[in-house]
């Protein structure tokens, strides 16, 4: 994949993560014990041989330049090609300042066109999935098309994938066009929000929409634009789960308490790399025990925890029950606490005797740098 | 010279043959601890810890899992423009080559390194021991002191003073005696083998101590012997916290499980001094419904469906349903199949325990290697 430069797109909605998103993309989510959803995305890449990746940040950079650093984690901190990261500017001179993120990658498109690979992998970062892109590109270039589009067909009776784009063809098997998904089918062929794209027709795309006015966001622009190219699209046949809102993200990670589905994530087609933390072993004290949980490393556990996913760094005190939850990196649960259907994000402090119970269709939110108290205690 | 700057010269070819098999393909300083680490972690996480950014590591014995595990020296933060971490092997010359003789003899064949980096003080350490020392601490008592060499000491419990170098030092911790391996001790402090020298007089003395013939070419025996014979001023810095020597099986078994006791001294969860290791980008650890836990250790990526009670269990490790380890150390890779019953034991690198093997006993003072092949007792 020596000749595919990789995109990733993070100006995403996050509004229904709510509090979860509040200082963070949704690809910046911590997810299954230990790394950002972002990671799922550059470790696929890295994997299937792609070397040079930009990463358009959106707006809410600290956490991702925090998380990136040089990309060494992914060995993306390279001479040639290696990671680039494309942050929002503010444009002080011009009158009108512009919605969407197509002027952010008309200003950086530099970077594309200086750039040796002949096609694109554009992707955005809301699906958890191990995907191996070899056999995909190798179908794309195969096909001659211009477009190549990643989807899986699902049959979602649960209604996990609300929202998410739906790739629609007609009875021959001919590309229709790209919609949202809304529930009113249960099997439907789900669009994973992967392209590839030929570099020259992304750069036609990208200034006939601009000069047009045609769309103010690269999405729009790829579909509005579909009907003009030659597209093509490839099946997917693994797991897959989207973490478009606060439920999917709580079932995308319970999801991983399936052995079949953690395997198939975390090893498939080769690892998942994220920022290291250097912590040590998970110790579990004399009264702790455990059923069913994912346990990531750093943590002291003297309590009672069930199907839950714990980050690294947390401390579980005596006589806490912690059930059907997300605890966050460095968060501490404190004697006696009851837990039910929590999500803590990072740094949450859980007092004494405090007992916290959500729903699983809307689990409780415990924001990050939160300390709660029992009512009438500090 | 570069004024008050101190690099560290880490001994780390040693074999450990009291180790046996654990140190079969590899060095002593690459032996696996604690979970995660490698025993060399130590001493690196300090120097990083302490500042101390230039680490020259000899390397003799069997040297290739601690070059991969050193590599450029990232994980430790010691991969620098200048300086940084530099594996230094043995190496040849218009004479021919040879081995490295003895420690001072180590240091005497890496002059160049030493004086490319141009330091005031050398900090000679050993790539044996566990513990969490800060280095710059020690260098702050050597310049109080005014010293030419100091010697970082340890006070051991009396019965155990025959296994060690001891030392006898007055009020102002000036050392008065050295006495090795003594019968009868007049002290409880043991040398733990770190020395800071100057390195100027260090540098004349390794050029002569190479000259003489008889010499074994090493710090304990011939440099600081020599050293004091000529007046020098020799002080004892006194260490407290934990420190341990993991030289045999026993005592190997013994310092892991010491990472279980609630008071532990070696704090490992303290963020002030962290103790970095190469990563390797495993899942977090799965424990399923029919599994039970007590006073463990557990790393990333193992599956744990059996019983385990005061044990240390490394990365990516199998315990299957109805299989019970206790009092045991697993190193990575391991699998231990159901019904087995495993006691006191140390189980090598990707063992796989048949179903219902039984090794070792509940109450039992053996402990038992298990590698492969075979299974060694401690004496």
């Amino acid at each position: 994949m020596k000749n595919c430069l990789g995109i990733i797109n993070l100006s995403e909605v996050d509004l229904p993560l709510g509090l979860l998103c509040q200082n963070r993309p949704m690809a910046m989510l911590p997810f299954g014990g230990r790394y950002r959803v972002i990671d799922f995305m550059l470790s696929n890449m890295v994997n299937s041989g792609i070397t040079g990746i930009g990463v358009y940040t959106g707006n809410k950079v600290r956490s991702v330049m925090d998380h990136l650093g040089s990309g060494q984690a992914w060995d993306l901190d390279r001479k040639l090609n290696g990671l680039f990261l494309f942050t929002p500017t503010y444009d002080y001179t011009s009158i009108n300042q512009k919605v969407g993120d197509l002027d952010l990658f008309y200003q950086n498109n530099a970077f594309v066109r200086y750039a040796k690979q002949e096609n694109i992998l554009i992707a955005r970062s809301s699906m958890i999935a191990n995907i191996d892109y070899n056999a995909a590109y190798q179908d794309f270039l195969d096909s001659g098309a211009d477009i190549g589009i990643i989807y899986k067909n699902v049959v979602d009776t649960k209604n996990r994938f609300i929202g998410c784009d739906k790739v629609n063809f007609d009875e021959n098997g001919n590309f229709v066009g790209i919609g949202t998904n809304l529930g009113m089918e249960e099997q439907f062929k789900l669009s994973m929000e992967m392209y590839f794209i030929k570099k020259t027709v992304y750069i036609d795309m990208l200034y006939d929409s601009i000069e047009k006015g045609s769309a103010n966001y690269l999405k729009q622009a790829l579909f509005t634009s579909l009907n003009k190219y030659k597209v093509h699209a490839y099946e997917f046949k693994g797991y897959v789960s989207t973490i478009n809102t606060v439920r999917n993200y709580f079932d995308a990670n319970m999801d991983i308490l399936n052995p079949e589905v953690s395997s198939e994530l975390f090893f498939k087609h080769g690892q998942i790399f994220t920022k290291v933390k250097d912590e040590p072993s998970t110790y579990y004290k004399k009264h702790a025990k455990i059923k069913n949980s994912f346990i990531a490393n750093g943590c002291q556990i003297d309590g009672f925890v069930e199907n839950s996913i714990i980050f690294r760094g947390v401390k579980i005190d005596k006589g806490c029950i912690v059930r059907n939850s997300i605890v966050m990196q460095k968060s501490h649960i404190d004697e006696n606490v009851h837990l039910n259907y929590v999500i803590l994000d990072k740094r949450t402090t859980i007092n004494k005797g405090v007992t916290l119970i959500g729903d699983p269709s809307s689990p409780y939110i415990g924001g990050k740098k939160a300390v709660i108290s029992k009512e009438g205690e500090t | 010279m570069k004024e008050g700057k101190m690099i560290a010269m880490l001994l780390a070819g040693g074999q450990g043959s009291r180790l046996k098999l654990l140190t079969k393909d590899l060095a002593k300083p690459a032996v696996p601890f604690g979970g995660k680490f490698r025993i060399i972690d130590f001493p690196l996480s300090n120097c990083s810890n302490s500042n101390i950014f230039d680490v020259g590591i000899l390397t003799q014995y069997k040297p290739y899992v601690l070059n991969s595990h050193i590599g450029i020296g990232s994980a430790w933060d010691l991969d620098r423009r200048i300086g940084g971490v530099r594996v230094l092997p043995p190496y040849t010359n218009e004479q021919g080559g040879r081995w490295y003789k003895g420690t001072a003899n180590a240091i005497y064949e890496n002059i160049n390194f030493i004086d490319e980096l141009d330091p005031e003080f050398v900090l000679i350490l050993s790539g044996d021991h566990i513990y969490k020392m800060d280095y710059s601490k020690m260098l702050d008592f050597h310049k109080e002191k005014k010293a030419d060499i100091t010697i970082s000491v340890i006070e051991v419990p009396w019965e155990e003073t025959s296994r060690f170098g001891i030392l006898n030092i007055d009020d102002n911790n000036y050392i008065t005696e050295f006495e090795e391996k003594p019968k009868h001790a007049k002290s409880n402090l043991a040398s733990m083998g770190i020395y800071i020298f100057d390195w100027k007089s260090l540098r004349a003395y390794l050029i002569s101590d190479e000259k003489k013939a008889n010499s074994n070419n090493d710090f304990g025996k011939d440099i600081i012997p020599q050293m004091r014979m000529d007046g020098k001023q020799i002080f004892a810095y006194k260490f407290k916290g934990y420190w341990k020597d993991v030289g045999t099986i026993k005592s190997y078994w013994e310092a892991n499980m010491d990472l279980l006791a609630d008071d532990n001294a070696l704090d490992l969860y303290d963020r002030q001094w962290k103790i970095f290791s190469k990563n390797r980008h495993l899942p977090p650890h799965y424990i399923s419904c029919e599994a039970s836990i007590q006073r463990t250790l557990i790393n990333e990526g193992c599956v744990i469906e059996g019983h385990l009670e005061n044990s240390v269990l490394f990365n990516e490790i199998k315990i299957k349903p109805h299989a019970k380890v206790v009092n045991s150390v697993i190193l990575s890779g391991v699998v231990v199949e159901s019904g087995c019953q495993i006691y006191n034991a140390v189980i090598m690198e990707d063992v796989v325990v048949k179903a219902d093997t039984v090794i070792g006993a509940p109450d039992s003072e053996t402990v038992y290697l298990v590698s492969k092949n075979k299974i060694i007792e401690s004496e």
